[in-house]
């Protein structure tokens, strides 16, 4: 990132620093030969400096603040995090700058033609604070002064918040110094004068007290001569006393001049400083180009404590000493780069790469909240990055309360209204915690089966701890409480098993589910689940078939019954063997034939074996067990000798 | 379509051929008559003259040794044939009841005679004989067609 982005965004210090704001001493009181200073856009960022170098609060107490002695919060672009004042502010996640945002994106956009015109304005006022400073005037200058009105008549809008008379005042005031200065300058020279008429009285007045000159000295009859001296002694004492007076006042009225030039000076940089803090960059702007108007003696550095933050940060922006036009500069580039971000933020939003469109748009709104690029920002693109920031807010306070599973929710919804967002990072994270909750649980599990109360109430509660909303944590409490509440279904479960009465079981399965803690009788729980399963699926199967044909329907599912019924476990299933009966009588003749042909076929009868073989495969042709009994059959006979 | 045998004595189909003599001897010339007509030869002196109707499936299905030693005409369609060595196995269906199968076992001494096609119907005259199977158990009730005509 570039020095400049960094600086740009440690203006959030405009949010910031809102909450600090009442730490701040108040203002100390102005000097005497200082014109009463019209209200300044921010106070607490312009206190009087005390040119002795300490600074006293209205309490009297020493203040460690300077101007810009203050830190200038500054960016870790690698954390998100505003470091200010000895305090760390996260901008991703900070309530007063998710206030601000939030509030930007629901606003209707400033885009009337009263704010066109008042842009407008603006401009010109800008453009004539870069004519020549050049004016016969002994103060202030024709181009100052369509300035100050200029600037006077745009506090009349609304969305000008009254920053551009402040600025105005701000310029009235170093003007009226100026004007105090010039004040002084001129009674100094009527002084000067009166000084230089006395030393000449003086000075002619002790010639003739010395007879220098004309007159001689000590010539008689000349009484009135040593009534001059003495009168002339008198005289010259007197006009001594009164020069070095005038001297003194004049001393006094430069001193005065010099130390109301640095102190307006001052308190007009603190002021362009506090719109440039204040993201007013237009008006910032207006205030550094003014300067040169203001005071014309050349000297443009900034009054900066050497120590400050800010002044080792224009330092290292610059490599020089930090001037006014260095801040011109920064101004002029804060807005330029603001609106660059919103030139990015339409291109991003144009691809639905809303991720990164919002993150552009929380800099440029950080930094230019009031700039009109920002302000005009259409509603209907603020109400889609509106909807990706509440979901980016819910992320997060899904991750603060530590449910993981709606954060994925949310991140899922994020990826599809941005298919670039980069979700790996949320999606890991929160993969991570709940594997790591359910590898808790699992040990609780252990433990449990061990019987080791204290690792299972340990793993247990870590297991909440790590992931609270965990699903499986509801269900282990519920099975504990089964547990506890139902020994006697174990014994049940076990009679059960012994009858064969897997249908029971079955029928009952949420009842039975605790013995699943068990691991032998889990395995017959299971065994006694699917065994039921698998019976009524295939009765729900043969019912289908054979309902779709009423005559060989009921045969084909009593053979399928029929190939099961050696199996132990089905046959001691009620449903089984009543699906079997039921069929036998659908079928009945098929079965009538197949029985007596097995019958024959023992007492050697081949001939009516074939014959009730045959008839069976008659009755359903695709009989296995006919078909079967048929070829044996046959063989039997095509062997035989007769 | 079958013709009754010559033993069967309670059995439904079967006449006994030692009735009134003068019943017996029209029967005589007539039958006799009638197979030479049909067959050229008469093979047994034993064997009755038939006369045509429903030869009774269900009851050779219940207790085919009852009828050993019957000789029966029987006019059926093949519908099915299984072959072991040189013998065939028929199954026939007969007329008025096609959910029936009658096995017939025909040797190879008379299959090579015909052409027996599935489908066909035949005139097959068979015995109804036991046998013994390879582990000498005795196999009963089976019809051992002698000859057979094409209808």
């Amino acid at each position: 990132m570039k020095a400049l982005d960094v600086l740009a965004l440690s203006f959030l210090c405009g949010w910031a620093m809102l909450p600090l704001a009442a730490d701040e001493p108040a203002a100390s009181p102005a000097p005497a030969e200082q014109a009463p200073a019209p209200s300044q856009p921010n106070q607490q960022a312009a206190p009087t400096l005390d040119l002795s170098g300490g600074q006293k609060t209205p309490d009297g107490q020493n203040a460690d603040v300077r101007l810009l002695g203050m830190e200038v919060p500054l960016l870790d672009p690698s954390n998100d995090t505003v470091a200010y004042n000895g305090g760390l502010f996260d901008v991703g996640n900070n309530a007063v700058v998710r206030a601000r945002f939030e509030k930007y994106l629901y606003e209707s956009p400033e885009d009337s033609k009263e704010v066109q015109r008042y842009m407008k304005k603006l401009e010109a006022i800008l453009k004539l604070t870069q004519k020549s400073a050049r004016s016969s005037a002994e103060v202030g200058s024709e181009t100052l002064l369509q300035i100050g009105r200029g600037l006077y008549e745009l506090g009349d809008f609304p969305m000008d918040g009254n920053q551009s008379p402040a600025l105005a005042g701000g310029i009235a005031s170093a003007l009226a110094v100026q004007y105090a200065n010039l004040k002084r300058d001129k009674k100094n020279e009527a002084t000067q004068k009166e000084i230089d008429k006395l030393v000449d009285d003086t000075n002619r007045m002790t010639n003739y007290n010395t007879g220098r000159g004309t007159r001689q000295v000590g010539v008689k009859g000349n009484t009135a001569s040593a009534t001059t001296i003495t009168s002339n002694t008198v005289k010259i004492a007197q006009g001594t006393k009164n020069i070095g007076l005038k001297e003194a006042g004049i001393v006094k009225n430069d001193t005065d001049s010099v130390a109301a030039t640095e102190m307006a000076k001052l308190n007009y940089q603190s002021m362009i400083i506090s719109f440039l803090m204040e993201r007013r960059f237009d008006h910032a702007l207006i205030g550094a180009n003014t300067f040169r108007h203001i005071f014309r003696d050349g000297d443009t550095q900034l009054k900066l404590d050497e120590n400050s933050k800010a002044s080792k940060m224009f330092t290292n922006l610059t490599g020089t000493t930090p001037t006014v036009s260095a801040l011109a500069s920064l101004a002029a580039n804060m807005r330029r780069e603001v609106d660059r971000n919103m030139q990015a933020v339409d291109a991003q939003l144009a691809q639905s790469h809303l991720s990164e469109a919002t993150q552009h748009l929380i800099e440029a709104v950080a930094v230019g909240e009031y700039m009109q690029s920002v302000a005009a920002f259409p509603l209907a693109k603020r109400a889609r990055i509106a909807e990706f920031w509440t979901l980016r807010k819910r992320t997060l306070t899904a991750l603060n309360a530590r449910d993981y599973a709606k954060a994925e929710d949310v991140a899922k919804r994020m990826k599809e209204l941005d298919s670039d967002f980069d979700d790996s990072l949320l999606r890991s994270y929160c993969a991570g915690r709940k594997q790591q909750s359910n590898l808790e649980l699992r040990n609780a599990v252990k433990a449990l089966k061990a019987g080791n109360e204290e690792e299972f109430n340990k793993h247990i509660t870590e297991a909440g701890t790590i992931w609270p909303l965990n699903p499986k944590l509801a269900e282990g409490r519920e099975q504990l409480e089964r547990i506890d509440s139902q020994d006697g279904v174990l014994d049940e479960f076990k009679v059960l098993v012994e009858r064969g009465d897997y249908r029971t079981i079955y029928n009952e399965q949420d009842k039975f589910e605790v013995v699943a803690l068990n691991p032998e009788l889990k395995a017959q729980y299971k065994e006694a689940i699917t065994v039921v399963s698998t019976i009524d699926g295939m009765l729900k199967q043969l019912d289908g078939a054979a309902a779709q044909d009423a005559t060989m329907g009921p045969c084909m599912a009593y053979e399928m019954l029929l190939e099961q019924q050696g199996n132990e476990k089905y046959e001691k299933d009620a449903r089984f063997r009543d699906a079997l009966a039921r069929y036998a009588l659908g079928a009945h003749d098929f079965v009538q034939a197949l029985e007596a042909a097995e019958a024959c076929e023992n007492r050697g009868e081949l001939g009516s074996a074939l014959s009730n073989f045959y008839r069976a495969q008659c009755l359903y042709p695709r009989s296995e067990k006919a078909g079967k009994g048929v070829k044996r059959v046959t063989e039997r006979i095509l062997k035989a000798k007769f | 379509m079958a013709r009754r045998s010559r033993k069967s004595s309670a059995k439904r189909g079967a006449v006994n051929w030692q009735g009134p003599v003068a019943g017996a001897a029209v029967a005589l010339i007539l039958g006799g008559g009638l197979y030479v007509a049909l067959n050229g030869s008469g093979p047994s002196p034993s064997r009755s003259a038939g006369e045509e109707g429903g030869f009774d499936i269900a009851a050779y299905r219940t207790d085919a040794s009852r009828l050993t030693g019957n000789r029966y005409r029987i006019i059926g369609r093949v519908e099915n044939i299984d072959t072991i060595g040189n013998d065939r196995m028929v199954a026939v269906s007969v007329a008025g009841n096609k959910q029936e199968r009658l096995p017939l076992l025909v040797p190879e001494s008379v299959s090579s005679r015909v052409n027996l096609t599935r489908g066909d119907t035949f005139v097959f005259e068979a015995d109804c004989r036991t046998g013994r199977d390879e582990s000498q158990c005795e196999v009963k009730g089976v019809l051992v067609v002698s000859r057979i005509e094409t209808k």
